[in-house]
């Protein structure tokens, strides 16, 4: 270990020398990862990443694939590396001229300030091991990257550590996830190391329904007690404190608006006495004058620009669309909140036992009515007034308030509120036509089903109808849509419609599908072995409801169809009845939201694959 | 599709343009304040009231010239969807610089008053997006539905070779666009207009001594097309690119006569005069020489090979193994044995190693320079040398000539991939004239599901499935097989998605050697079967890629459905029956056929003594099916699903 160090380390990469049990699922290969972080200043963080993989084949190129990210506030001070082969020989080095660097401004940015620095290695055989060390020195003390070292699916590991060096009175609180040994913490006279270790992890490939990754892969948050950030200093240990800074620092004071604008707005609600009518109809206003555009620059996409420049503008990101909202309420004497908050289709929550800065990446309002808080998304022109939908709903998030941080849970949409609800009326000739009314009701987080294809052009509107809908040659002769925007909301779509050849007509026997418009087709892949808890996000509930009048003179062939199953994740009925000419069929998804142990997912294969059945149930009329 | 603007239409036109002289920047932008929908288009959520560009030659100062290109627009955005286009990204390119860019939104104020709001420089960004290129973005202030956005801008460019076309079409619907150009005659564009709209005015004329450089002046040729009512361009599925159908001006380099020496330099006349250059350039000819490296890297790959073909095999399989492709298309190389050495490069750089290690193991080889799908169909008029984006290779070998790309490891030799099928492609042989080629698929995209199954007493199915993949058929397959670690991985997965399937022994040959085509076998037992229903049981033999929705859904379509090459789709289902079953259903025999022997759907039933035989084939005969033949394509493909959704039912004898 000590002599010899360089020579003992290139054989080391010999691929042939990963544990054979490393190797299922395996893309990739850690071989080794050293992470450190040492916190020299408060304005002075040197980060440094060692690590060797070794590329099992072309799947695992991406796994070692280095990207380095920077801006005005965090450098690039080194970086190099060895590419070798399979046998552990060296074939080529690398440094920082051959890193590529672009603009990190995603999609949906107009501009950020941050940058990536890139290097995938171009090596054409498999294995090959890729050993690289890099540096970046950080000015800001408050936001550390969370230590993930098994964040990836399909790569094992055979060794990573994490240290933490500090001064000793740089005090930290951290939170270790998953880890198979706690931390070791060593005083050595002017510092302080933690040490956190992750060896022989075996890769696992991907499950579909499972939780929040953080609920069941290894991770280390860390937090500050006291840091610095943009020359801002700064302490906090619990969420008060640091709701309290961030609203003392980044947030007060940005909400002046130009008088006109304070005018208006008090001529807009001068006849309302409700405040939440007030405020509904200043959200009306806002929504009407403003849109969305993410311009990420300055204080590191922490601080909104000021609601003065959103009012000239009329644009903003959701930080500057949040504070104008909250300073034209304001005018009219409503108490609101900033809310940082972890949007996204995963429910994920602020932790409540551990406060530190990254862990929101949206921001909404909260109205704190007595008894009749209501929650604003400022970023959507058309979603209605109290609204959230399952991009924010049903998890914890911070307010920013002038006494602290205060955690608060956004509101929850149920199974038995997010309802699609469907009732047809349906005629089927002999020639196998198919037509009818069908009028869809939208509520819950489903209440956004159609939601871009209401703000379609016509044309459009027709082709994503055919796309929705499973019916071929479906010609929509009228539709329309009526959505109401109150805080429950409800979207209703309403189609007149017909289709050839919706059944097939052979030797006097008519066949068809009973569920016309909404069918499974795919069932859940099995999974065996599973590793992580059975998960669903957001319930949900669908119910078909159809009258088929067929022609005269036909009776069914087969049995009925009368399926009903119960589990506690979810149920299932599907069933149909013939009087004279009139079929009806009645089904009823349902899906429970929750976290079910990694047994039960098998049992959600068995049930998906009765309801496929049940949902291609094809009828068989006779004529008598 | 492309014809040339002739110099000076008619003497009319010399009138108008001395009139229309600086027209472009001086001309008003008519606004409409009260409009809410566009009468042109009532799906529009915005569009142009009126662009104008122009392109004219400047004296620097320094003793350069460069190009300016102007440009001014004027939209109206109708309603929230619209937003979308007050956002503006502008792409700068190396040298090119950008100024007097402004901008302003009209709109109408709380109190019904119309206002006008800047674009401030500081609400204007520049994204440097990698070496070559940046990005000038800015959203524009106070967007409102009903509200007005005007910018301008002038880029100036060094670069007279490739000039920036006019793109008359786009995604916004226009109600007038307008090109002006002012060329010095020293300067000499071969001028074209593609696209099916016609200009509503084009106009072309001399400027007499209209261009000062030092103390001479010199004449300018103006040339001026609008076009009016320009509907938006919507894209379809399964187009090949846009560029292909859009309408827009173009203006390629012929000739350039130095004005200080009065030198002429022919950039472009005639394809002899880009063989010339092409023979003499660097990055090109220079690459495509077989030097002894090459020979010696070759060597250990095409020991003991003694054909033609045999070594032409082993330095394609070379190249694909050597060298990962970084994405990049490119017709030329600055270095191909330094891309060698790194493993890594742009097409330019694998192909014309490709040609030259062909060459070195004295392969007949030749490079073609060709234009990808996506990049859009070579101009024949008359030569653009910046028509071409990619270079492949052709190896000629005996009475066969072979095209050839090692930028995808998966490709069989001979085989291409779907973004250089496109058209023509023209060879350089650099000791002959350089000529035009065909470049059709070398195969098609064949499939047969074979399933030999026993219906067992208890209700199950037992037996095997062949699947078999033929040409590009079998390159699709790898690439699905090699995303999983192993083969073993991948047939675990597959028996997972396939519920009711339990596969018991697999075996998948030819899976790395490309030449061949793929082939699985699965030894199955099926179980578990749908609607199981006392006696009877229903089975539908469509267990992969079964098609349950048309991928054709509108009523028209204005451009052809390209697909690249022919294909063919065969499910071949035979069924041993125990004593006690007999099929309930037996479907009855399908024969669709497309006009023009485009292609056919066939199902065959045929019954056997305690046994069947059903088979169904779907016959894709053509590469490109042109609008016209739409409904016919869009009807097959209505039978297929409708003869899938039928399912066999077992019925057991009481």
């Amino acid at each position: 270990m000590i002599t010899g160090g360089a020579t003992i380390a290139q054989e080391a990469y010999d691929a042939s020398l990963i544990p054979k049990n490393l190797l299922p699922y395996a893309s990739a290969v850690v071989r080794n990862s050293e992470e450190t972080v040492e916190v020299k200043a408060l304005d002075n963080v040197v980060t440094t990443v060692k690590k060797a993989i070794t590329v099992l084949n072309k799947n695992g190129n991406d796994l070692a694939h280095i990207a380095i990210w920077h801006n005005k506030n965090i450098s690039i001070k080194s970086v190099k590396g060895v590419v070798y082969d399979a046998y552990g020989k060296k074939i080529s080095k690398f440094s920082e001229k051959d890193f590529a660097d672009v603009s990190a401004a995603n999609n949906f940015s107009l501009f950020e300030d941050s940058r990536i620095e890139h290097y995938i290695p171009s090596v054409t055989d498999y294995p090959y091991t890729i050993a690289y060390e890099y540096e970046t020195r950080s000015k800001q003390s408050l936001d550390f990257q969370d230590w993930r070292p098994n964040r990836y699916n399909n790569m094992a590991i055979e060794k990573s550590s994490f240290t933490f060096i500090c001064k000793p009175d740089f005090n930290i609180r951290y939170k270790e996830s998953n880890l198979p040994e706690k931390s070791v913490i060593a005083n050595a006279g002017s510092t302080k190391t933690y040490t956190w270790h992750l060896d022989n992890v075996k890769a696992v490939k991907e499950e579909p329904y499972s939780p929040n990754p953080y609920s069941y892969t290894s991770s280390v948050k860390i937090a500050p007690e006291k840091f610095s950030y943009e020359g801002i200093n700064g302490s906090f240990t619990n969420w008060r404190d640091l709701g309290k800074w961030e609203y003392d620092n980044l947030l007060v004071n940005r909400d002046q608006l130009p008088e006109q604008t304070v005018a208006y707005v008090k001529m807009l609600t001068k006849d309302i006495t409700d405040p939440k009518e007030k405020a509904r109809k200043i959200y009306g206003y806002m929504q009407q004058k403003t849109h969305y555009i993410s311009v990420q620059v300055g204080i590191g996409g922490f601080q909104p620009f000021k609601a003065a420049e959103v009012d000239k503008l009329s644009y903003g990101d959701c930080k500057a669309l949040v504070n104008y909202t909250q300073a034209l309420l304001k005018v009219a004497n409503i108490d609101s909140y900033y809310c940082i908050v972890e949007a996204g289709g995963n429910k994920v929550s602020m932790l409540d036992d551990f406060a530190s800065m990254d862990q929101g990446n949206h921001v909404i309002l909260c109205l704190p009515f007595k008894n009749d808080t209501t929650w604003l998304e400022c970023t959507n022109q058309k979603i209605p007034f109290g609204f959230l939908g399952d991009f924010t709903d049903d998890r914890v998030v911070l307010a920013c308030t002038p006494n602290g941080g205060i955690l608060l849970h956004t509101p929850k949409y149920s199974t038995q509120t997010n309802i699609q609800s469907r009732k047809a009326n349906f005629l089927i000739t002999e020639a196998g036509v198919l037509s009818g009314e069908m009028e869809t009701v939208f509520k819950g987080v489903q209440y956004n089903n159609r939601e871009s294809l209401i703000n379609s052009s016509e044309t459009e509107q027709i082709k994503e109808l055919n796309n929705v809908y499973p019916i071929n040659n479906l010609d929509i002769e009228k539709f329309n849509f009526k959505q109401d925007k109150s805080i429950q909301p409800a979207t209703t779509e309403y189609l007149k419609l017909t289709a050839r050849d919706y059944a097939s007509n052979n030797a006097n026997k008519i066949y068809f599908l009973i569920n016309a418009a909404n069918r499974n087709t795919r069932i859940p892949k099995e999974i065996r072995n599973r590793q992580t808890d059975f998960y669903i996000n957001e319930g949900y509930t669908d119910e078909d409801n159809i009258t088929y009048t067929i022609p005269k003179g036909y009776h069914l062939e087969k049995i009925p169809l009368n399926v009903n199953i119960t589990n506690p994740f979810g149920s299932y009925v599907a069933k149909m009845e013939l009087r004279d000419d009139k079929l009806s069929y009645n089904r009823k998804l349902q899906l429970v939201d929750g976290t079910y142990g990694k047994d039960s997912y098998q049992n959600f294969v068995d049930f998906y694959e009765k309801v496929v059945n049940a949902d291609n149930y094809s009828v068989t009329l006779v004529k008598n | 599709m492309r014809r040339l603007l002739l110099a000076g239409l008619c003497s009319l036109a010399v009138l108008f343009a001395a009139k229309a002289q600086d027209t472009a920047q001086n001309k008003q932008v008519h606004i409409n304040t009260e409009m809410t929908h566009y009468p042109g288009d009532p799906s529009a959520h915005a569009f142009m009231i009126g662009e104008y560009g122009s392109a004219s030659v400047q004296y620097t100062g320094d003793g350069g010239i460069r190009m300016y290109y102007y440009y001014r627009t004027s939209i109206k955005i109708l309603d929230e969807e619209g937003f979308k286009f007050g956002t503006v990204e502008i792409p700068i390119y190396g040298a090119e610089t950008i100024f007097a860019l402004s901008g302003s939104t009209n709109y109408k104020d709380n109190n019904g008053k119309w206002v006008r709001e800047k674009l401030t420089g500081d609400k204007i960004f520049r994204v440097q997006e990698n070496k070559y290129q940046s990005t000038i973005k800015f959203a524009m202030p106070s967007l409102k539905p009903g509200c007005e956005i005007e910018y301008t801008y002038t880029i100036t460019s060094p670069y007279f070779d490739s000039f920036h076309s006019w793109r008359f079409e786009t995604d916004l619907p226009k109600v007038h666009s307008e090109f002006q150009s002012r060329i010095p005659v020293f300067l000499t564009y071969n001028i074209s207009i593609r696209g099916a709209l016609n200009p509503t005015k084009s106009v072309s004329s001399v400027l007499p001594k209209y261009f000062p450089l030092g103390d001479k002046r010199y004449d300018c040729r103006f040339t001026g097309v609008s076009m009016d009512n320009i509907p938006a361009f919507v894209r379809e599925d399964y187009m090949t690119a846009p560029k292909n159908f859009t309408s827009a001006l173009y203006f390629d380099l012929a000739e350039f006569i130095n004005p200080n020496t009065d030198g002429v330099h022919k950039v472009a006349d005639q394809w002899s005069d880009i063989d010339k250059r092409l023979k003499n350039d660097d990055y090109f000819a220079d690459q495509l020489k077989p030097r002894s490296y090459l020979k010696d890297r070759i060597a250990a790959a095409i020991a003991g090979k003694t054909t033609d073909l045999d070594k032409a095999r082993a330095v394609y399989v070379y190249l694909q193994k050597n060298m990962k492709w970084n994405e990049a298309p490119a017709t030329g190389s600055a270095d191909i044995r330094k891309a060698l050495d790194k493993h890594v490069g742009s097409a330019g750089d694998i192909n014309l190693a490709l040609v030259a290690a062909l060459k070195a193991a004295g392969v007949n080889a030749d490079a073609v320079l060709i234009s990808t799908r996506d990049h859009g169909v070579l101009n024949k008029v008359y030569p653009v040398i910046t028509d071409f984006n990619y270079v492949i290779a052709k190896a000629d070998i005996g009475d066969k000539t072979y095209l050839l790309d090692a930028t995808d490891p998966q490709l069989g030799f001979g085989m291409l991939p779907l973004r250089c099928l496109n058209d023509q492609g023209r060879v350089f042989s650099l000791d002959k004239p350089s000529y035009w080629i065909d470049i059709n698929p070398s195969q098609n995209e064949n499939t047969t599901y074979t399933l030999n199954l026993t219906l067992q007493d208890n209700g199950k199915l037992k037996g095997t499935f062949t699947n078999y993949f033929k040409g590009y058929a079998a390159y699709s397959m790898r690439k699905v097989i090699k995303k999983f670690n192993t083969v073993d991985e991948y047939v675990e997965n597959l028996d997972q998605v396939l519920t009711h399937v339990k596969i018991i022994k697999s075996n998948i040959s030819n899976l790395d050697s490309l030449n061949l085509p793929l082939s699985e076998t699965y030894e199955v037992e099926i179980d578990g079967l749908e609607n199981s229903n006392d006696n009877r049981f229903a089975f539908s033999p469509y267990l992969f890629n079964k098609i349950t929705t048309n991928p054709f859904k509108l009523a028209d379509r204005i451009y052809p459905v390209d697909w690249g090459m022919p294909s063919e789709t065969k499910y071949i289902l035979q069924v041993q029956l125990p004593e006690k079953y007999t099929v309930e259903n037996p479907p009855e025999d399908i024969a669709v056929s497309l006009p023009d022997e485009g292609g056919n759907f066939v199902t065959r039933y045929i019954p056997g003594e305690k046994s069947f035989t059903f088979s169904h084939v779907m016959s894709l005969k053509k590469s490109v099916y042109k609008s016209e033949e739409y409904a016919s394509l869009k009807e097959l493909y209505n039978k297929i699903i409708l003869a899938e959704k039928t399912e066999m039912v077992f019925r057991k004898k009481i």
